[in-house]
């Protein structure tokens, strides 16, 4: 019997110390990639905004005016209505993200297009969608090519009339008025209806006159507060219309949020009074190298003065090309793949070339670039056309994977649905498959984009100018972008002084940029896994 | 509306109506877009990289200076100015840092990809899962420079000898932009085991860390396997962080010897980049030399990308 005792005391005792030795080890594996860059992000970001250098003054007061409200706050909305909190935190995260984008975009109307051109064209299109929807209303009976060729017509006319029409016109209103018609109407009528859905048409129209009225009064009292009619127009549009209509919207839904309110009115009321308090007390602020002077000058040889505007706007131009060429070509492959496709030999071979197009070197896309648009078409090097045509091409199969994704997950019985009443293949696919796959495509397509912007390779191969003076003024001007500076900074001018000032600044704004991005598709990607 | 209206309403055959076969041949058109791409670049590596050969530039009708297929595959100097185009160096280096970015990636990656799959919560996997794609995301341009800046002066308090340029901390960066490949793709496959299998192992009595060792990484080796070659695959057609941080000098390294990682070299994809930037006119020998090592660059990962579907798809254990 003793040895029995034995054996059954031999199975009770199971050593734990390998296994947590095993787990902390993986654990530890898993952290080290994520610790390592979190270091290196912060040592970055040191070196760009030097917090060390202000007056411990500064400090204090955004301490007592910021952190310590906020922090009270939402600690105490976090633990009686998490729901709130979010709420209060999303609409913070809104303001920050789309006052950013509203940067880029001011930046567009300022330097690039002219508000009339924008003008003209909005217009344009205005117009052209309205003879669409009357010839559609026409009469149905009418053969469809006679209407899609009607159609036509009306949409490249108007382009190519109305635009240069406007602009010959002797006396035009001004701008803020212009951008006020032609940017913040559409936003206001956007946010309008999402704010006020439900609500009949009366509440619709009051919320998007409303909108129409805060962007106006931009144009009215931008010059008299010195920042200027646009910059205070598209500030209004982009970012503080859709925040608020935001806020509004989910307020008037639901309103036990409300609270979530308090949170953002702590966190602007804090940031508004330190920046007061500080200014009046005298304290300086930190020696930051990412500041106004660099988010606006152009390069230059002495560290100190060198600036990244010609490359902030290069990649803005660049994502707008790429979003404009990639977008509708991979959500077209995708849905032949997965809408139309037989399963035969030829679909195959289109899906397994896809998946290896996606492991293509960077450069070799570039190479691509390099011989098919400038050897072969003849066209002149380093341009945004080319630039934004070859990054395209380099995120083209990763769109049509994560479209194909999402395509995938509308469920099947809403497509027999659609049939059984009826529709057409493409009547189905127009208003039943991509309207519910969609939000699924955007947030592929913006992490796509998001990688795009970050390449650099391809746009050296195309030959694009390590260093612009000035902003590209249209597709066929010479690009730079924003890792293309930092790229030159880094190795061109590779000194002490640049790898101290302007490389880290350019990198903060990079990566501010891309998690801003990111963040974005990451959170549409939660709104929508929750709502299916 | 008469019956005869309805008849034909309710009959007509829409599959080939104007309206639609406009849509269906543009999706159609979409998709070959893809299949054009990829002739587009075999063809123009090819044709490019064969007028710069002295075998096949008189096929192509090209007069000028060429390189020698033989110079170009067992040549140890690289030096464009003397035209002396020999691979090889560059491929060590392109060797080293893949064999470099191995031993960081490989094991935190399958790591990582054990504990995501069988000790992480659902909470913790929310976390850590998009941290990890943050890895991925940030450019390679700013590894490049982490590593000039930060981690080369960070390893110098260990090894002294250490280059401003060199190859280890070069290697590092790769690695770690890597490990996410690594540890998302294993991990899909350790997920995929079934959990009768886990079950099995409990009753047998196993710990933890034997089902997991013992019977999960087992299990799944295809995937895991197949995502050693697609990240090594990366890792060789990586640039920008190779180009900033492993300098511009083309040595001939051994990349099993670790005290050739302290100096500097130029991988395949820098010196294509090192090209561009310098003063190289359109059409020169030196221009087509671009295209020999793109050619060479594409083929080695095109290789690399259909063998990890193979071993992914033929070694897959199927339950």
């Amino acid at each position: 019997m003793a040895t029995r005792a034995d054996v059954i005391e031999d199975f009770g005792h199971v050593s734990r110390t390998v296994g947590t030795v095993f787990r902390y080890l993986l654990l530890a594996a898993t952290l080290f990639g994520i610790v390592a860059l979190a270091v290196l992000l912060i040592y970055v970001a040191n070196d760009a905004i030097q917090p060390l250098t202000a007056d411990p003054g500064w400090h204090l007061t955004f301490f007592l005016t910021l952190v310590v409200p906020t922090l009270a706050v939402g600690g105490y909305l976090l633990r009686t209505d998490p729901a709130s909190a979010r709420f209060g935190a999303a609409v913070v995260g809104l303001l920050a993200v789309s006052t950013m984008f509203a940067g880029g975009a001011a930046m567009i109307f300022v330097d690039i297009v002219e508000p009339v051109t924008w003008f003209g064209y909005v217009l344009a299109l205005t117009l052209a969608l309205a003879a669409v929807v009357v010839i559609e209303r026409f009469d149905r009976r009418l053969p469809f090519l006679a209407r899609f060729a009607a159609a036509g017509a009306a949409i490249v006319g108007s382009l190519a009339v109305i635009p240069g029409f406007v602009q010959s016109l002797p006396v035009y209103p001004t701008d803020g008025i212009m951008l006020t018609l032609a940017l913040g109407a559409p936003v206001a009528l956007a946010v309008g209806r999402y704010a006020a859905a439900g609500a009949g048409r009366r509440g619709t129209a009051l919320s998007v006159l409303t909108g129409v009225a805060v962007v106006g009064s931009g144009a009215v009292l931008g010059p008299l507060l010195a920042i200027g009619a646009v910059p205070a127009t598209v500030l209004l549009s982009v970012a503080v219309v859709p925040t608020a209509g935001y806020a509004a919207g989910t307020v008037r839904r639901n309103a036990d949020r409300r609270p979530g309110l308090a949170f953002t009115g702590v966190v602007l009321g804090g940031t508004i009074l330190g920046a007061v308090a500080v200014d009046a007390l005298g304290f300086a602020g930190p020696q930051s190298w990412v500041d106004w002077g660099f988010l606006t000058s152009a390069h230059s040889g002495t560290a100190a003065d060198a600036g990244l505007y010609p490359a902030i706007g290069g990649s803005i131009l660049l994502m707008a090309t790429v979003a404009a060429l990639s977008f509708p070509l991979g959500v077209g492959a995708a849905v032949y793949l997965e809408e139309y496709a037989p399963d035969n030999r030829f679909t195959r071979f289109i899906d397994v070339n896809i998946s290896n197009l996606a492991g293509v070197p960077s450069v070799v896309y570039g190479l691509l670039g390099l011989g098919v648009f400038v050897t072969y078409l003849g066209q002149p090097t380093g341009t945004v056309l080319i630039g934004g045509a070859t990054l395209a091409l380099l995120i083209l199969p990763i769109v049509i994977i994560s479209a194909r994704e999402a395509l995938r997950s509308v469920p099947d019985e809403m497509r027999q649905a659609s049939y059984g009443m009826g529709a057409t293949r493409w009547q189905t696919i127009k208003n039943v498959v991509l309207p519910r796959a969609f939000p699924g495509i955007l947030t592929g397509t913006i992490l796509a984009l998001g990688r795009a912007i970050g390449e650099t390779a391809p746009l050296i191969m195309i030959g694009a100018p390590n260093v612009l003076f000035s902003l590209p003024t249209g597709l066929s001007s010479k690009v730079s972008a924003m890792p293309l500076q930092v790229y030159a900074w880094a190795s061109l001018f590779a000194s002490e002084p640049f790898y101290q000032a302007a490389v880290p600044a350019g990198v903060v704004v990079l990566l501010i940029v891309l998690l801003s991005m990111n963040s974005v598709a990451i959170v549409l990607r939660n709104k929508y896994q929750n709502q299916q | 509306m008469s019956t005869d209206d309805l008849q034909r309403d309710l009959t007509r055959r829409t599959e080939n109506a104007p309206q639609e076969l406009l849509t269906r041949s543009f999706f159609f058109l979409c998709a070959v877009l893809s299949i054009v791409t990829t002739v587009a670049i075999i063809v123009m590596l090819t044709t490019e990289a064969a007028k710069f050969f002295s075998l096949t530039a008189p096929l192509m009708g090209v007069e000028g200076p060429t390189a020698s297929l033989v110079d170009f595959l067992t040549g140890t100097e690289w030096i464009i100015n003397n035209e002396q185009f020999g691979v090889l160096p560059l491929v060590s280096a392109t060797l080293a840092i893949t064999l470099g970015s191995a031993v960081v990636a490989i094991p935190l990656g399958v790591a990582t990809a054990i504990y995501l799959s069988e000790y992480a919560s659902p909470s913790a996997q929310r976390v850590l899962k998009p941290a990890l794609e943050v890895l991925a995301g940030v450019p390679t341009v700013v590894y490049g420079f982490f590593a000039v800046v930060y981690i080369t002066p960070a390893l110098r308090t260990i090894v002294p000898g250490l280059g401003t340029f060199n190859m280890l901390s070069a290697s590092i960066v790769v690695g770690i932009m890597i490990i996410p490949m690594v540890a998302s793709i294993s991990e899909d496959a350790m997920s995929a085991v079934p959990d009768s299998l886990r079950q099995a192992g409990y009753g047998m009595g196993a710990t933890k860390f034997d089902v997991s060792v013992g019977i999960v990484v087992p299990a799944s080796l295809s995937g895991i396997f197949s995502s050693f070659i697609l990240a090594l695959s990366r890792a060789i057609g990586e640039t920008m962080a190779v180009t900033v941080a492993a300098g511009s000098q083309a040595n001939l390294l051994n990349p099993l010897n670790p005290v050739d990682y302290l100096e500097g070299a130029l991988p395949m994809t820098a010196a294509m980049v090192n090209l561009l930037t310098g003063d190289v006119t359109g059409g020169g020998v030196a221009y087509r030399s671009l295209f020999a090592i793109g050619l060479t660059l594409f083929v080695i990962t095109l290789v690399m990308n259909v063998i990890s579907d193979v071993v992914a798809q033929r070694y897959r254990e199927e339950y």
